[in-house]
């Protein structure tokens, strides 16, 4: 087995090999390998003119990737930190998003971010991008859990011909593979595949409540699911994988069976992607509840370092527990 | 640089008007070095053929936006129109320069631009009305319009953006090693925006095939030059990033053609980047809602547009050293009238958008 950071690495040189229009735009990248030793080797494979060390300039090189694209190239721009991309945020947002939509041509970009809190990484090392995009028509948004996923879906979002924002998660990048939940280590198939993007992946089945989240909460969630099981209640969990295209169907069939339903996910509650979730839930399918639907995410604060800050920042599994005991008990 | 050009001196630099010294040279500026380079009109003007098709680009521009003008103020145009009055000479004569399969990447005031790159002025004016066959099919309208069948870059209304646009499209010409190079346009309050400096600077890093043209019209909206910036030039800029830059006359458009095509020449064969200050009037308002009389200082306004209006001194020039006869000039300007009045009537025929396709698209397949 391979860890996710393998996973993207492989991903990224297969993609590199099949098709020469595929380079990589980051800072650090080449001659360093990356921040987090990604593209290590990639330099002295491809060269300095498919392995790009660029100037500390994200708006000027998230450009320099469209311009690129718009001529048919394939970039992959890598973030230091998903922070940084709020740098880049009007290249993202107002050109690459809305270009298709305009009538001026598909723009083929990945834009890498490595998101999430690690620990004690700080409000400007931590964040979860998605709540900057969500809102955003002509973004894919994909947030790969598993090293199954991290090379199929940077494969998928290579060959995509729309911009991605390719969440990829730092807690996973070294997590050791034999501690991770047996359902969250698929085996990697040897022959090239993708990922497709909007179906998502049930976790664990259950009857009693339907516990949907997707990125670094899905340890929290099967964590607290099996917490529950002891109790006696049966949770479904499900992983989204990609936020859009969103697998709406696998949610409302899931609440559909359960009647009861927990949107969790690391970002702030406030503004979370887990809001719009529940709004559908309402609105599609309220006749199906027992229960009212219920979030849980980060408080309104900023991510903060100190250790005891953090933890009580982030969801834990003890607040997801006391949220699924809540739904059971209502 | 030739060593018998003079140098400007600090002086000169530090007082440069751009109305008289600009007359009969231009800056040529290398490293630590300014030299002045003169010229006579006559030396500069391109073969017929091309002064011809230039003379005919420059009137069209100015016919299409005055229609373009005529047809806001009758209520066709939906949201507001920005033009490039007295830019039309730099515009037309720079991207006469770019080939065929070369990728243009223009900037608000840049219709000349559009139109020498072959963009029809038909699908201009449906662009400009919000028809459903301009090139956005009705989604933006204004100057924010690109032409792929051209290879002309969309633009988006965020100033100083498409810099790093251009670097890219200058990368993936570079890639391909076909020898192919780039034009991209700013302003001068676009100088200002961080994109510029992040993009100039990665351009120069990597000696990519872009010709970078600062339209310095002398007004970014409603901010004068001397808010914007406190060096002599702009062009003084171009060594701060370590690349070669020229200081024009902008209102000559055989001398644009004349300073971008060596650029571009020089972009092609592997040089790198070159930074092209070219200085115009903007010879109406930021948009057709600016009354720019409030704060233009009108005198100063009356002399560039009436002695460097870029369509008279095409004339001119033109008539002065026998490449085109005063006939031709006016039926070339009749030409680009009719041109693009019939391009008005046609696009006033088009279609507006359905909204029942209001969501496509918004995703590639």
């Amino acid at each position: 087995m391979i860890t996710y950071r393998e996973a993207l690495s492989a991903a990224m040189w297969e993609e590199m090999e099949r098709d020469e229009e595929v380079f990589l735009l980051g800072e650090d990248i080449g001659l360093g390998g990356g921040a987090f030793n990604i593209t290590k080797g990639f330099m002295e494979k491809f060269g300095r003119d498919r392995v790009v060390d660029v100037p500390l300039s994200e708006a000027g090189f998230t450009g320099t990737a469209i311009g690129a694209a718009l001529c048919g190239m394939r970039p992959v721009v890598e973030f230091q930190f998903a922070d940084f991309v709020t740098e880049s945020y009007k290249m993202i947002v107002d050109y690459a998003a809305g270009n298709h939509y305009r009538q001026m041509g598909p723009v083929p970009i990945v834009l890498r971010l490595p998101a999430a809190a690690l620990v004690s990484a700080g409000p400007f090392h931590s964040q979860n991008p998605e709540i900057w995009f969500f809102g955003t028509p002509g973004l894919k948004i994909v947030a790969p859990t598993t090293a199954f996923d991290a090379k199929g879906m940077l494969k998928g979002a290579i060959r995509d011909p729309n911009p991605v924002i390719f969440m990829e998660y730092k807690k996973f990048y070294n997590y050791p593979v034999n501690e991770l939940p047996d359902v969250l280590r698929p085996e990697i198939p040897e022959q090239d595949y993708t990922v497709p993007f909007g179906e998502a992946r049930t976790l664990r089945e259950g009857d009693d409540i339907s516990l949907i989240t997707f990125g670094t909460t899905v340890l929290e969630a099967l964590e607290a699911a099996e917490v529950l099981e002891n109790d006696g209640v049966s949770v479904e969990v499900i992983d989204l994988r990609t936020l859009v295209p969103l697998d709406k169907e696998a949610i409302l069939k899931s609440v559909r069976k359960t009647g009861k339903i927990l949107f969790l996910h690391e970002a702030r509650k406030r503004g979370g992607v887990g809001g719009e979730l529940a709004a559908i839930v309402s609105e599609e399918v309220f006749e199906y509840l027992d229960a009212p639907v219920r979030r849980v995410g980060a408080p309104e604060a900023h991510v903060p370092l100190s250790p005891p800050l953090e933890r009580a920042y982030l969801p834990s599994t003890e607040k997801v527990v006391d949220e699924l005991r809540d739904l059971a008990a209502f | 640089m030739d060593a018998n050009h003079p140098l400007a001196t600090r002086e000169e630099l530090a007082s440069l008007d751009f109305y008289t010294d600009l007359a009969d040279r231009y800056l040529a500026v290398d490293g630590l070095e300014a030299r002045w380079v003169s010229f006579t009109n006559n030396e500069i003007l391109p073969d017929r053929e091309t002064a011809e098709r230039m003379h005919y680009l420059v009137s069209l521009a100015r016919a299409v936006e005055e229609t373009l003008d005529s047809a806001f103020r009758s209520g066709h145009i939906p949201g507001t129109a920005f033009f490039g009055r007295g830019n039309e000479g730099a515009s037309v004569a720079s991207a006469m320069c770019l080939e065929e399969h070369e990728w243009l990447v223009p900037m608000h005031r840049n219709c000349g631009a559009h139109l020498a790159k072959g963009h029809p002025p038909r699908s201009i004016m449906s662009h400009f009305f919000g028809r459903a066959d301009g090139p956005s099919g009705g989604r933006d309208g204004n100057f924010h319009m690109g032409y792929r069948p051209k290879r002309i870059t969309q633009l988006i209304s965020h100033i100083g953006t498409m810099v790093p646009i251009a670097t890219g499209v200058a990368w993936a010409a570079k890639a391909r090693g076909k020898g192919e190079a780039t034009i991209n346009y700013i302003g001068d309050g676009g100088t200002s925006a961080g994109d510029f400096h992040e993009a100039v600077n990665f351009a120069a890093v990597r000696k990519l095939p872009l010709v970078i043209i600062i339209d310095n019209n002398q007004y970014a909206y409603k901010t004068l030059l001397s808010d914007q910036y406190a060096c002599d030039a702009l062009v003084l800029k171009a060594p701060g990033y370590g690349l070669p830059g020229f200081l024009i006359d902008g209102t000559n458009a055989p001398l644009v053609h004349h300073v971008c095509s060596q650029a571009l020449a020089r972009a092609r064969e592997g040089g790198g980047p070159t930074l092209i200050e070219s200085i115009t009037m903007r010879a109406a308002g930021h948009s057709v809602y600016d009354k720019f009389s409030d704060y233009v200082d009108m005198e100063h306004f009356e002399k560039w547009t009436s002695e460097r209006d870029p369509i008279k001194r095409l004339d001119e020039a033109l008539i002065e050293f026998g490449v085109m006869s005063v006939e031709e000039v006016a039926a070339s300007h009749d030409k680009a009238r009719k041109d693009a009045e019939d391009a008005r009537d046609e696009a006033l025929k088009s279609p507006m958008p359905d909204p029942a396709h209001l969501t496509e698209g918004v995703f590639a397949e």
